[in-house]
């Protein structure tokens, strides 16, 4: 996907984060999740993260990765089935009329600032 | 220290994007914004769209493309107030840059303000740019597995148009396949079928906008 632009906007985020809570000191390790259907690729996330934090409040951090995986709701057998990726039927009963609840989330969990 | 954030890495561009569409609202002006692959026909659907709204709505374009502004040359061609963006290289447009190109407008002469985005099926499905309605274009050419293919972005989108349907008799493209896929993926998205440099069904499309942008 845009793995590039997802990485700046992630470190700009750290940015906004620590000013808000008027922090200065190094990073070392970032939480993030990355939902099995976010359409984003985590070695390619590495590899921007490698390239592009530094210079970077995010310089030098540990970029822990998190893939909460997804989770389709079925309307009509009521089945809510783990998926790993994209489908469009009901892995239960086949029925095209599922709803995908969750897995889709590109979230910055938690920042962890030297003391 | 551990500094809990919990908060969407887009939140930015998600954020901008609810501004921009805010700011469209006000202006009394309907976004549409139009992807699909290079070279699947969104220029050319534009053409046609401006050909049947001449005499309604006053429409504006915003042309995303890596580089170049031959796009916005054919926009300009038609009469229609064009803002080009080239990204430089990024594989689709962000709100933030949405929010620049609409600012080089005048909104208070504008009623649709199309964002042709840049050819991309994968990166462009990421990024709310404060668009009403988003169309997918696909190619009669393309493929009909297209849409099971990518999915998350005729997942996303309200319509879905597919061009070049005057070249259907040369391949192997099935309308019954794509249609099923599109309902599967998108059950309240219509699917149109247009030729657009015959201008056949383009009329249609356009009155379908048209009628978008009266309900909303």
């Amino acid at each position: 996907m845009h793995e590039l632009a997802i990485v700046e906007a992630l470190i700009e985020q750290v940015g906004t984060e620590l000013d808000r809570v008027g922090q200065k000191g190094a990073v070392n390790r970032l939480e993030i999740a990355v939902g099995r259907l976010s359409g984003v690729h985590c070695d390619s996330l590495r590899f921007a993260f490698n390239l592009l934090s530094p210079g970077t409040i995010a310089e030098g951090a540990e970029l822990s990765i998190r893939e909460p995986s997804a989770i389709s709701r079925c309307r009509q057998c009521g089945a809510s089935t783990e998926i790993t990726e994209l489908v469009i039927d009901c892995p239960a009963c086949g029925s095209p009329e599922i709803v995908i609840e969750k897995g889709r989330d590109l979230l910055l969990e938690s920042i962890d600032i030297e003391d | 220290m551990k500094l809990i954030a919990a908060k969407s890495i887009l939140k930015a561009n998600d954020q901008l994007a609810v501004e921009n569409r805010q700011r469209f609202d006000a202006a009394g002006v309907f976004c549409v914004n139009v992807v699909g692959s290079p070279g699947c026909g969104k220029t050319t659907l534009l053409e046609a769209l401006f050909d049947h709204l001449r005499g309604s709505l006053r429409p504006a374009v915003i042309e995303g493309d890596i580089a170049g502004s031959i796009d916005a040359e054919r926009m300009e061609a038609l009469g229609v107030p064009v803002v080009q963006i080239n990204t430089e290289g990024a594989c689709h447009l962000d709100a933030n840059m949405t929010a620049s190109a609409a600012a080089q407008l005048d909104l208070t002469d504008v009623d649709l303000l199309i964002i042709e985005n840049v050819g991309n099926l994968v990166c462009t499905a990421g990024f709310d740019l404060g668009e009403h309605l988003r169309i997918v274009v696909l190619g009669a050419t393309e493929g009909d597995d297209k849409a099971v293919k990518y999915p998350a972005i005729f997942q996303g989108s309200n319509a879905l148009v597919i061009s070049k349907t005057d070249m259907l008799p040369y391949t192997n493209f099935s309308i019954p396949r794509i249609t099923a896929d599109m309902k599967r993926l998108a059950p309240n998205a219509p699917v149109f079928q247009v030729a657009a440099l015959k201008r056949e069904g383009t009329e249609r499309l356009t009155e379908w906008i048209a009628e978008k942008k009266t309900r909303r």
